[in-house]
C-alpha cells in the first residue's frame, strides 16, 4: 500500500515540485500518473524509494513509514519494490539471465535460488530462448522485458514503473503496458509514470494526474479497449 | 552477509581491475613509484640516522680538571657526572696515565721529555660521552658550574653541523614523504572514481533493488586494495633487489664510505621483512583512504 498524507516538496533552489499531495494506492492495484513536464512525476517516484524525504507530509510505502525510516535502512524499503526504468538500464556485460540474476546478487539470495526463480522469471515475459543473449542482441521490447523480470525476481509488492514505453513504439508499448497488467493480476500492485494519454486512454484504470506539483484528476477512465 | 555473496563481490572487485585495466595499470604504476620513493626516503632517513647515531657514539667530551682538585673532589665530580641524564661512560684519566698515553705515541719519548722531569705536566680529566648531541650545549653548561672543572674540549662545530643536517633532513623528508603519500591517495582516490564511473548503470541499479552500501562499496575497495597489495609486493622486491646492490656497491674497499671507517649501511636483513609488510600496508592503507575518499564522495546510496 501507498499512501501520501499532505506531502510536499520544496526543493533547494526554491523550487515546489508537489504541493501538498494526498492519495492512496491500495495493495493490487494497477495506476496510471500522468502528467507533463515538471508536472512532479519524478518527484513523487523519488518520494517513493526514498531519494529524498519531503518538505511536508507523511509518506507509508508498503508498510514503512518513510519519515522514521533512515537512510542508511531505505535499502529494506527498496527491497518491497520492482522499479522499471525508461531507458532499460540493462548491463550490457552480462547476458539476459545475470542482468535479472544481478537483482538477487545484490540482495543476498543465495545461487541455488538464483538458479530456481530467475528461470521462471524469464519464462513469465516470454523470454526463454534469449536466455543467454546480450541485452544489445533483443529489440526494444524484448529489452523492456528483461527490465520488468529484473523488476520482478525479488517477488516486489509494488512495481513502479517509470516511463517504461518512453523508448518504444505503439505496438510494443501496449505489449509491455499488457504485461504489467498481467503481473498486477497475480496480486503485485502496479504504479506505471507516463506521459502517453493515448496509452492511458487506451487501457484506462485509476489514473492520477499531476500538474504543477498538484493531483487534478484521480479517478476511473474507461479504457477504449473495454 | 554469506559467503557465496563475498565470493562474488570479491569476484567483482577483481573483474573492476580488468573492466578499468587502463586505469588500474596507470594507478598501479604510480602507487609503485610512489611507494619506492616512500621506501627509499625511508631508507635513506633510517641510514643516516644509523650513521649520525654511529657518529654520535663515538663522540667524546674531555673535561680537564684544575690542578688543585683534591682526590675527593674528583671522586664528587665523577659521581655528579654519573647521575647526569645526558652523560654516559665516565671515565677518569689521571695526569700520569694521560701522560703516559702521549709518550707511548711519540718515539723517544723519554728523552724528549727529559726536560720535563718525571712527574706529569697534564692535568687530570673526565672522558664522558654525551648520549644527545641536540641537547649537548646545556649539558656541558651544567658541567661547567661543577667545582673543580677547569676547561672543556668538546667537537662544538661539528656536533652544530650535525645536529643541524639532522633537522634538514628530517624536516625535508617528512615533507617528501607526506607530498608522495597525498599523491598516492590522489591517485588511487581518480582510479576509484574512474571506476564508478564505469560502474555508473550498475550502481543506479543497486541502489534501486535494495543493495546496502556495503554491498555496493566492497568491490571498489577490493580493486583498490588488490591495486595497493600488489603495488606494495612489487615495490618491496624492487627495493630489495635495489638496497642490496647499493649497499655492495657503496661498500666496496675503496668507496668513500669505507675511508670514512663508517659500519655500512643498514643490513638488508635486519630491515627485509619488516619492509616487505611495510610497503605491502602501506599500500593497502593508502588504497582502503584512497577508496573512502572516491566512494563517499561519489557513490550516494
Amino acid at each position: 500500500m501507498v499512501e501520501l498524507r499532505n506531502v510536499s516538496v520544496t526543493y533547494s533552489n526554491g523550487v515546489d515540485a508537489l504541493n501538498d499531495v494526498s492519495l492512496k494506492i491500495n495493495d493490487g492495484e494497477f495506476v496510471f500518473v500522468v502528467g507533463k513536464s515538471g508536472a512532479g512525476k519524478s518527484t513523487l517516484i523519488r518520494l517513493l524509494l526514498k531519494e529524498i524525504t519531503p518538505s511536508k507530509g507523511r509518506i507509508n510505502v508498503n508498510g514503512f513509514d518513510l519519515k522514521r525510516l533512515k537512510k542508511t535502512r531505505a535499502y529494506k524499503l527498496r527491497r518491497t519494490i520492482g522499479f522499471v526504468f525508461q531507458d532499460f538500464k540493462l548491463i550490457d556485460s552480462m547476458d539476459v539471465f545475470d542482468n535479472i540474476a544481478f537483482v538477487l546478487r545484490c540482495t543476498d539470495s543465495s545461487e541455488r535460488y538464483i538458479a530456481k526463480r530467475v528461470p521462471y522469471v524469464i519464462k513469465l515475459v516470454g523470454l526463454t530462448e534469449k536466455a543467454h543473449s546480450r541485452p544489445s542482441e533483443l529489440s526494444g521490447g524484448e529489452q523492456q522485458r528483461v527490465a520488468i523480470a529484473r523488476a520482478l525476481v525479488n517477488d516486489p509488492q509494488l512495481i513502479i514503473a517509470d516511463e517504461p514505453t518512453g523508448n518504444l513504439d505503439p505496438a510494443l508499448s501496449t505489449e509491455i503496458v499488457e504485461l504489467l497488467q498481467a503481473i498486477n493480476k497475480c496480486g503485485t500492485t502496479v504504479l506505471m509514470v507516463t506521459h502517453e494519454h493515448d496509452l492511458v486512454k487506451n487501457f484506462g484504470g485509476r489514473t492520477i494526474s499531476l500538474q504543477d506539483g498538484r493531483v487534478i484528476f484521480d479517478d476511473y477512465l474507461i479504457g477504449d479497449r473495454n | 552477509m554469506k559467503i557465496s555473496s563475498m565470493n562474488y563481490l570479491f569476484r567483482q572487485g577483481i573483474k573492476n581491475i580488468w573492466t578499468n585495466r587502463i586505469m588500474s595499470v596507470a594507478s598501479f604504476c604510480i602507487l609503485m613509484v610512489s611507494l619506492l620513493l616512500i621506501g627509499f626516503t625511508s631508507l635513506f632517513i633510517a641510514n643516516i640516522n644509523s650513521f649520525v647515531g654511529s657518529i654520535e657514539n663515538k663522540n667524546e667530551v674531555i673535561l680537564f680538571l684544575k690542578d688543585d682538585v683534591t682526590d675527593s673532589d674528583i671522586e664528587q665530580i665523577g659521581v655528579k657526572l654519573n647521575n647526569m641524564d645526558n652523560i654516559s661512560e665516565v671515565v677518569f684519566y689521571s695526569k700520569e696515565e694521560a701522560f703516559e698515553e702521549i709518550k707511548k705515541g711519540i718515539e723517544n719519548s723519554d728523552e724528549l721529555f727529559s726536560y720535563v722531569g718525571e712527574e706529569s705536566p697534564l692535568p687530570d680529566s673526565y672522558r664522558v660521552k654525551v648520549e644527545e648531541l641536540d641537547t649537548m650545549g646545556s649539558t656541558l653548561m651544567e658541567v661547567r658550574r661543577l667545582n673543580g672543572i677547569d676547561s672543556i674540549n668538546a667537537p662544538n662545530d661539528f656536533v652544530s653541523i650535525l645536529t643541524d643536517l639532522k633537522k634538514i633532513i628530517s624536516i625535508i623528508s617528512a615533507v617528501i614523504l607526506v607530498s608522495l603519500i597525498i599523491v598516492s591517495l590522489v591517485i588511487i582516490s581518480n582510479a576509484e572514481r574512474a571506476s564508478v564511473d564505469i560502474r555508473k548503470r550498475e550502481i543506479a541499479i543497486m541502489k534501486y533493488v535494495g543493495a546496502t552500501n556495503a554491498f555496493i562499496k566492497i568491490p571498489f575497495f577490493v580493486e583498490g586494495m588488490t591495486l595497493g597489495i600488489l603495488a606494495g609486493g612489487v615495490a618491496a622486491v624492487i627495493t630489495i633487489f635495489g638496497y642490496s646492490e647499493l649497499a655492495s656497491m657503496l661498500m666496496g674497499e675503496t668507496t668513500i664510505l669505507t675511508a670514512m671507517g663508517i659500519s655500512g649501511l643498514i643490513s638488508l636483513d635486519e630491515i627485509m621483512w619488516p619492509l616487505v609488510g611495510a610497503y605491502v600496508a602501506i599500500g593497502a592503507l593508502i588504497s582502503a583512504i584512497g577508496t573512502v575518499m572516491c566512494t563517499r564522495k561519489y557513490v550516494k546510496v
